[in-house]
């Protein structure tokens, strides 16, 4: 008990911090609000319209630094995020949540299976260490992985896309498809989503199979490994129960960073792919100086990411009876 | 067993997530593009809000011109051609201080409510109300509209003619009946919008919007074309390759290497990118050194404007004259003459220097007091080409022995140092440009748009200010006599040239593709009878009404 209050408190002092921060950082960039959105504009807009849009922004309310925190606090606590200016007059929650799924489906879909087979194919080769497969496929990821995601994409786009047309070059879903509830939307969606999953699945997964395999390798020479080989246990159970619970574990706490930082999008993926996301909106809020829709997003990915390493510490509790207290 | 069950929650997790995506609720999946559709790419750099309040600056460019109409629609590329539209007339009258337009009859929402004049007077009134909403500022010149039976009259505080254009062109007309029952207009999105257009917006995503025709469209038969997608791109790359592939038949951006990536992937493709405005340098005039007009002059003999042109532009931005008449396209106001008097001359740009007292040492121009000729010029970074531009100039100013250190700043930095005169040197283009040379002329030289160092300028950065130039600029606004104009223009073609307050290098351009394959009717430079960038309003929806499927 005393170990799940202690990693609760820890969770609510770091939030706390967290969103404290998420408050003081935008503010002290330079250049302001107004000055974004003037040249957003264009010059298509007169001085006078402008001043009156900041009102109506609220761009200039003389609140002091105090008082506009606790505001903040008091808002995130109800859940208002307020009007992003980037797409004004929408509100903030409406644009994240619209573009959350589509991030939540290729990133998270992406990182999950990354990490699934990364840990798979970096087991059975350290479990059969210089057979074929420990021969192939980690010098291969592991090269893949340190291509530059943004060549490989486009290479993907070239071959793919242009020359064999196998799929669509861009974009999350046809133009001429209507977006709903519909067979056609969703194949359509999946049609579009291979490419992208494709390529950040062939780029980050090498990492997963070097980890896993180094510490598969390590846990195998270690003695209760040798005694289940005595006792004459399975190959696949010893492979499994034995060495692979143990050496995932430090994994583990890796995999839960990157799941907690899939919401923050992957811009790269975004841009090449002009696929929709959160990324890309991360980017805008911060060249426009859209100081809400900046919060909002930090808040979603310092929240998400203490949270997947709050279950990432509860799964290693369970897994590894060391990390309890008291044993 | 693990295995499976993870595979299990990764299908349990993603399907729902596929399923949950998109804003609008979906009823017929449309059949395959047929060649009654067009679909534009025009890369904006941000996915649809789907807010379509056609007074909202981030957004009027989708649903002015398809879903609102304006009075009249002025032709900027034909020295403001007027076709009368939701107006059937407009007259001026009481020493050009009154304009009355008479109101067409016959016209519906798409609501199917009837339009009439009071929408008019109320769209007026509401951004009299409301001054977020009036882009323009119309009602800085404005005094009173009033309305009578069909007609609306405009009364203005001073002769007001090239304010026609905002009044008349630039203002959408938006349903009293809807838009009274909003509590603030300004910050309203607009998601279902009403008007009397050709269009309407019949479904959005953050990805796409899709317009179909009105069937009750005022002008009969009209449009040709079913529907226009209107799909977002956040980056180039993937606009450009939707037009190079035909997928998109309408384009409204910078390709670099056109020829080989677009125009020799089919015959069907074409382009055309007619100049609208200048890229200058804008040279504070409050700099103790570049306030002596020797030294702009020396600065504008100095710059090959073409060989610029041809490096930073690839060419498709002609080279500018030093009068700021952008030709072709307003050439029956240039003053050729004029235009002459200052071109690349680097022999006469250090003679200019010599008798005006400056020497050279160390290969760099110093003034009497010892000062070296040397001036920061700052720039957006993101736009490579004004990027190579600057660097270009840097090189043939260096040549004469001046020295330019170029400083490439995010548009939002190099926009607040414009604003507010911080710089010496600064290479912008970001002018508005209108339906006569007098807009880009006035938007640089006319005093009211300038400021102190340190406070907001609208438009004159350089902060250029004379009476005498004032006064013909508020001459131009008593006339509608077109000799009268030419006559004033000429005189601000003079101010150009020999007080050199900015140097236009080269020209901006609406940038333009276009694919012939199953659409006819496009905007040509022989049949100019729009702006063709479908970012302009109102004229994309001209240009959409004059598109035809083929066969």
């Amino acid at each position: 008990m005393r170990f799940v209050a202690r990693r609760l408190g820890f969770f609510l002092l770091t939030l706390w911090a967290a969103v404290t921060l998420n408050f003081l950082i935008p503010r002290l960039m330079p250049g302001n609000a107004a000055l974004a959105m003037m040249s957003r504009y264009k010059g298509r807009v007169n001085p006078q319209a402008i001043h009156a849009l900041e009102i109506a922004f609220g761009i200039h309310t003389h609140q002091s630094l105090v008082g506009a925190y606790f505001t903040y606090l008091g808002d995130i606590a109800r859940g208002h995020f307020g009007i992003s200016l980037t797409f004004f007059p929408d509100a903030v929650s409406h644009q994240v949540l619209q573009a959350l799924p589509w991030t939540l489906a290729l990133v998270g879909t992406t990182t999950i299976l990354a990490f699934v087979l990364g840990t798979f194919i970096g087991l059975i080769s350290a479990w059969r260490r210089g057979g074929m497969l420990d021969g192939a496929l980690p010098p291969i990821f592991v090269i893949t992985s340190a291509f530059p995601y943004f060549w490989l994409a486009l290479l993907a786009i070239w071959l793919f896309a242009i020359k064999l047309g196998w799929f669509p070059e861009s974009g999350g879903y046809d133009v001429t498809t209507t977006v709903g509830w519909s067979w056609a939307f969703v194949e359509d969606a999946i049609r579009h989503s291979i490419l992208p999953a494709a390529t950040i699945l062939i780029t980050s997964i090498g990492g997963w199979i070097l980890t896993m395999r180094n510490n598969a390798i390590s846990v195998l020479a270690e003695d209760y490994v040798r005694m289940a080989r005595a006792k004459g246990l399975k190959p696949w159970r010893i492979m499994w129960t034995y060495a692979g619970r143990n050496a995932i574990l430090p994994n583990l706490t890796g995999f839960a960073m990157s799941l907690g930082f899939v919401v923050s999008g992957a811009i790269l993926v975004e841009f090449v792919f002009n696929y929709p996301g959160v990324g890309w909106m991360f980017l805008q809020s911060v060249e426009n100086q859209d100081y809400a829709l900046m919060q909002a997003l930090f808040l979603m990915i310092t929240v998400a990411v203490l949270l997947a390493i709050l279950a990432a510490d509860g799964a290693t509790a369970v897994l590894d009876p060391r990390t309890r207290d008291g044993a | 067993m693990r295995r499976v069950l993870i595979l299990a929650v990764l299908v349990g997790v993603g399907a729902p997530v596929w399923l949950s995506m998109g804003s609008t609720s979906g009823k017929d999946v449309a059949k395959a593009a047929s060649s009654s559709s067009v679909t534009i790419s025009n890369e904006q750099g941000t996915t649809w809000t789907c807010a379509f309040s056609p007074f909202n600056g981030d957004v009027n460019f989708l649903s002015f011109g398809t879903v609102y109409e304006e009075l009249a629609f002025v032709n900027p590329l034909k020295s403001g051609a007027t076709t009368p539209w939701l107006a059937s007339s407009y007259k001026w009258a009481n020493g050009n201080k009154k304009l009355t337009f008479t109101i067409r009859s016959g016209v519906k929402w798409s609501d199917g409510k009837p339009f009439s004049a009071a929408d008019v007077l109320y769209t007026f009134k509401l951004m009299k109300a409301h001054p977020g909403l009036d882009l323009n500022a119309a009602w800085s010149v404005l005094k009173s509209v009033t309305r009578s039976g069909n007609k609306v009259s405009f009364t203005f505080k001073t002769s007001a003619v090239p304010y026609f254009f905002y009044i008349a062109d630039q203002t959408p007309i938006v349903p009293q009946h809807i838009w009274t029952k909003i509590k603030n207009p300004v910050t309203y999105k607009d998601s279902h919008p009403v008007g009397t257009g050709p269009y309407t917006m019949s479904s959005c995503s953050p990805q796409v919007i899709k317009y179909t025709k009105n069937s009750g469209y005022w002008q009969k038969g009209m449009p040709k074309i079913d529907t226009v997608y209107y799909p977002a791109f956040t980056s180039n790359d993937p606009a450009n390759q939707q037009l190079a592939s035909g997928k998109a038949q309408w384009g409204s951006q910078f390709i670099p290497n056109i020829k080989a990536y677009y125009l020799s992937k089919s015959s069907d493709n074409h382009i055309w990118f007619p100049p609208v405005n200048n890229v200058s340098i804008f040279i504070n005039l409050k700099d103790p050194i570049l306030k002596n007009v020797a030294v702009r002059k020396a600065l504008a003999y100095a710059i090959d404007r073409s060989r610029v042109a041809k490096i930073g532009e690839y060419g498709y931005e002609p080279a500018s004259n030093q009068t700021g008449i952008v030709t072709p396209t307003f050439n029956n106001w240039l003053d050729k003459g004029l235009a002459k008097k200052i071109t690349y001359n680097p022999a006469k740009a250090i003679s200019t220097l010599q008798k005006a007292g400056f020497k050279k040492s160390g290969g760099v121009f110093h003034t009497p007091s010892g000062k070296a000729l040397s001036f920061r010029m700052i720039n957006i970074g993101g736009y490579s080409d004004w990027v190579a531009s600057a660097q270009a100039i840097q090189q043939q100013l260096a040549a004469v022995g001046i020295k330019i250190t170029p400083e490439n700043l995010s548009s939002t930095m190099c926009d607040a140092d414009n604003y507010n005169g911080k710089f010496q040197l600064s290479y912008n283009g970001n002018e508005t440009p209108g339906p006569a040379p007098y807009y880009e002329l006035r938007e640089i030289l006319y005093s009211k748009n300038g400021a102190p160092i340190g406070k907001t300028a609208s438009s004159n950065w350089e902060r250029y200010s004379n009476p005498q130039t004032d006064a013909l600029i508020n001459q131009y606004s008593a006339t509608t006599s077109v000799a009268k104009q030419h006559a004033i223009i000429k005189k601000l073609e003079a101010v150009m040239v020999n007080t050199v307050p900015v140097i236009p290098i080269t020209e901006g351009v609406d940038w333009y593709q276009y694919n012939t394959k199953n659409i006819s009717g496009w905007v040509t430079q022989g049949k100019p009878y729009a702006r063709p960038a479908a970012y302009e309003t109102p004229d994309w929806g001209v240009v959409l009404l004059h598109l035809k499927p083929k066969g």
